[in-house]
C-alpha cells in the first residue's frame, strides 16, 4: 500500500498526456454533437481512428486492437487522462466497451475482423440486444427465440431499452437457442445487422426530452441471421453477456468517480460550508481507494457491485443536494451548471434538475441498486437466497 | 497509488486476530502485556491502524488505543506503562485519564507529562461498562488534537462496526421464522449489504488516513477528519440496523453485542462526530 503510482505507470500517463495534448480535436471540428450513444459526428470518428491507429484506443489490447498490452493500472491512467479533459475516446461507449471487447474475447477470428476493428476504428457502430419488456433485472429470463434454419437462425422476439439502436450498423442480441434448457443454459449471442429484412427499430425519448433519443424498442420479426454471426458457441450466451464485461466492468466505478469529481467542481459555490458537500469528498475519495484496490490481484468480481452501488447512489445523493440548494431557481432549463468545454457540451447546457434526474441511469441501468445490494449480500456476506 | 495490503499486513492483520481472540476473557493485564511483548504500540500508522481494527473488533478493554494514538503522538515517546493525553483544551471526556500510568497534557506552554497517580481526573459514568472516561482538572489546557487520535478512534470504530455486522450475519442465517432463514427476506439483505458498504467506506478513509500520516502527506489533516467523519456516519448505520436486525436478543445484557455498539457509539461522540469533521474538512 503506497500514495505514489509506480514510476512505469507515471511514465505510461506522460506519454499519453503529451499524445493528447498534441492531437485533441480543435473546438471549431468538434461542434457536432453525438445524437444517441451509437451516433457519431464525422469528427469523432477521426478522433476514435487517430487513438486507434497511435495504440491509445484500449490500451489493454494489443496492437491490432487499437492498444498496446498496458496493464490494469495503466488503462486507469488512460480513463484519467481522458476524463481530466473531458473527452471521450468514443462516442459509442457501448460498441467499444462491451461489444468489440465481448468480440475479442469470444468471436472468431473472421467476427473481429469483420466486425470488432471496424467497431474500433469507427467505421460502423453497434447497440446491445439485451433487456426485453418481460426479462430486465431478471435478464436471463429473456424470450427472444432464434431457431436453426439451414445455414443460419430465424429470430423472433422483441427488445428493450436498447441505447443508440436506431443509430447503430448492428445489434448484438442475446437470443434464446434453446428453450428446453434452464434459462440460463439456452441462451446464445448474435450479430444482427440493422439493415436486416424484418428488424424494425423505434426510438422513444427519455425523461430529459422527447427528443433527447437513445432508448429503443427494436422488434425481431422472421430476421435470418446466418450462422456465421453466432458469437461463442451455441447456448454459451450467458458466458457470453457476463464476460464479455470483464475489464470495463472493473474500471466502470471511474466514471461515477468523475461525475462526483464534477459535482464537486460545478457545485463548489453552492455547497460552501454544507457539510453535505463534505460528504460528497469523503464519497468521492473512498469510491477513488476502493476502486485502486479493486486493480489488485485476486479480488472478488462481487466486490465491483460495492463500487456501482457507492458511486452511482453518491451522485443521485450529490445531484439531489445540488438541486436543492439552488431552491426554486434550479427548476430552469435548459440551466449553465457546469463551465463551457466544448468536447462536454452536455454539462453545460443541463440544468441541476436534469442531472438530477439523469442521476437515476446509475441506480438503473446496469443492474439497479436493488441487484447490487443482492449480489453483496449473497455472495459477500454468504446471506441465503 | 497502490491500495492493496501487502501480505505482510496481511499475515499481521490474521495474527492480530488469532491473538486477540486467544487472550480474550483473560485478566485485561495479561491481554495488555501481551500486546506490549508483541510491539504493537510500537507499530507505524498503517500497521497501527490494522491492529486498531482488531481490537476494536475484540472491544478490547486494555489502554491501548489512548496509549498508542493519543499519548504516543503528543509527546513523541510511548510512556512508562500506559498513558492517555489531554489536548482537548478542556480536559473533559478525557479517554483512560482515571488509569493511564502516565498522562501528557498540552498547555499553553507546551508538553508536560505527569504520573496519572499525581492528576486530579474523574471517571465519568458511562453506558458501556468497559469505558473509561474522566474529566481532568488541569490549569492553562489549549486544544490541538493529533492526526493519529482521530484515526485511532475511526479505525476502532471501524472494527466495532464489522463485529456488529459479523453478529448481525450470523443471527440471520441461523434464525428461522416463517418457515425460512431471516437472512433470505430481502428487507434483511438490503440493510445487511448497506451495512458492508459503510464499513468498506469508513474502513478504506481510515487506511487512507494512516498512509498519509505514514508518509507525512499534505492531505493527512483532512485525510484524518475523512475517516473519523465516514467511521462515524458509518456506526450510525451500523448501530441502527445491527440492533434492529438482532431483533430483541440485542436488546439484552447478555448478548455481547451491546459491548460492540456501545463502542462503535463512543468511538464517534469522542473527540467531535461526523458533523464536526464534516464542518472541519470544510473549514
Amino acid at each position: 500500500m503506497k500514495l505514489a503510482d509506480d514510476p512505469e505507470v507515471e511514465e505510461f500517463r506522460a506519454q499519453f498526456a503529451a499524445f493528447l495534448d498534441a492531437h485533441l480535436p480543435e473546438e471549431a471540428e468538434a461542434r457536432e454533437r453525438a445524437g444517441s450513444s451509437a451516433h457519431v459526428p464525422a469528427w469523432a470518428r477521426r478522433w476514435q481512428r487517430t487513438l486507434f491507429d497511435a495504440g491509445w484506443l484500449l490500451p489493454g489490447q494489443p496492437p491490432e486492437y487499437g492498444g498496446r498490452n498496458a496493464g490494469l493500472p495503466q488503462q486507469l491512467a488512460h480513463l484519467e487522462e481522458l476524463a481530466r479533459r473531458r473527452i471521450y475516446h468514443s462516442f459509442n461507449p457501448q460498441g467499444l466497451g462491451i461489444i468489440a471487447a465481448s468480440l475479442l474475447t469470444f468471436g472468431t477470428e473472421e467476427q473481429k475482423r469483420r466486425w470488432a476493428v471496424p467497431i474500433l476504428r469507427a467505421e460502423i457502430t453497434a447497440a446491445l440486444g439485451m433487456s426485453e419488456p418481460e426479462a430486465g433485472s431478471d435478464l436471463a429470463a429473456l424470450r427472444t427465440r432464434a431457431v436453426a434454419d439451414g445455414d443460419g437462425f430465424v429470430v423472433n422476439g422483441q427488445k428493450i431499452w436498447t441505447s443508440g439502436a436506431h443509430d447503430a450498423d448492428v445489434l448484438l442480441t442475446f437470443v434464446r437457442t434453446d428453450p428446453e434448457a434452464p434459462k440460463h443454459k439456452g441462451i446464445s449471442a448474435l450479430l444482427i445487422p440493422t439493415g436486416t429484412e424484418g428488424v424494425v427499430r423505434r426510438p422513444f425519448g427519455s425523461i430529459a426530452a422527447e427528443d433527447d433519443l437513445d432508448f429503443n424498442e427494436v422488434f425481431l420479426t422472421d430476421v435470418r441471421v446466418p450462422r456465421e454471426n453466432l458469437v461463442g458457441p451455441l447456448g454459451e450466451g450467458w458466458r457470453v453477456a457476463n464476460g464479455s464485461l470483464g475489464h470495463e466492468r472493473t474500471l466502470l466505478w471511474l466514471s461515477y468517480a468523475e461525475r462526483l469529481e464534477d459535482l464537486l467542481l460545478d457545485a463548489a459555490d453552492a455547497g460552501a460550508g454544507q457539510e453535505w458537500y463534505a460528504t460528497l469528498r469523503m464519497d468521492l475519495t473512498a469510491l477513488r481507494l476502493l476502486g485502486y484496490r479493486q486493480l489488485g490481484p485476486d479480488r472478488d468480481p462481487a466486490e465491483i457491485s460495492v463500487l456501482k452501488l457507492l458511486g452511482s447512489e453518491a451522485v443521485q445523493s450529490a445531484s439531489l443536494h445540488v438541486l436543492e440548494a439552488h431552491g426554486a431557481e434550479g427548476l430552469e432549463h435548459p440551466g449553465r451548471t457546469g463551465p463551457y468545454h466544448h468536447m462536454h457540451h452536455e454539462h453545460f447546457i443541463s440544468s441541476w434538475f436534469e442531472r438530477y434526474a439523469r442521476s437515476f441511469a446509475g441506480t438503473i441501468a446496469g443492474g439497479t441498486s436493488e441487484i447490487q445490494r443482492n449480489i453483496i449480500a449473497e455472495r459477500i456476506l454468504g446471506l441465503p437466497r | 497509488m497502490e491500495f492493496e495490503l501487502d501480505e505482510e499486513q496481511q499475515l499481521l492483520r490474521r495474527s492480530v486476530r488469532e491473538t486477540v481472540t486467544k487472550v480474550r476473557g483473560r485478566p485485561e493485564k495479561q491481554q495488555w502485556e501481551t500486546y506490549l511483548r508483541l510491539g504493537w504500540l510500537e507499530a507505524p500508522p498503517l500497521e497501527l491502524a490494522l491492529i486498531l481494527e482488531e481490537l476494536g473488533y475484540a472491544a478490547d478493554p486494555t489502554p491501548f488505543l489512548a496509549t498508542a494514538t493519543w499519548f504516543a503522538p503528543l509527546t513523541g515517546r510511548l510512556p512508562e506503562g500506559s498513558g492517555t493525553a489531554v489536548f482537548d483544551g478542556i480536559g473533559r471526556y478525557v479517554l483512560d485519564a482515571d488509569r493511564a500510568d502516565e498522562v501528557a497534557l498540552l498547555t499553553h506552554r507546551g508538553v508536560t507529562v505527569v504520573p496519572g497517580a499525581e492528576l486530579a481526573a474523574e471517571r465519568v459514568p458511562v453506558l458501556d461498562p468497559h469505558l473509561h472516561a474522566a474529566h481532568v482538572d488541569a490549569d492553562g489546557l489549549v486544544a490541538a488534537v493529533p492526526d493519529l487520535a482521530l484515526l485511532g478512534l475511526a479505525a476502532t470504530c471501524v472494527g466495532a462496526c464489522r463485529r456488529v455486522l459479523d453478529l448481525v450475519l450470523d443471527h440471520v442465517k441461523q434464525r428461522v421464522q416463517f418457515g425460512r432463514p431471516l437472512g433470505s427476506f430481502q428487507a434483511v439483505k438490503h440493510k445487511a449489504a448497506d451495512m458492508h458498504v459503510a464499513i468498506e467506506r469508513a474502513r478504506a478513509l481510515t487506511h487512507f488516513s494512516a498512509l498519509t500520516i505514514a508518509e507525512d502527506d499534505p492531505r493527512r489533516a483532512d485525510a484524518a477528519h475523512m475517516a473519523k467523519a465516514a467511521a462515524g456516519e458509518c456506526q450510525r448505520l451500523v448501530f441502527r440496523h445491527g440492533l434492529q436486525l438482532s431483533g430483541a436478543m440485542g436488546f439484552t445484557w447478555e448478548n455481547e453485542l451491546q459491548y460492540h455498539l456501545k463502542r462503535a457509539q463512543a468511538c464517534d461522540l469522542l473527540l467531535g462526530t461526523a458533523s464536526v469533521h464534516r464542518k472541519a474538512l470544510l473549514a
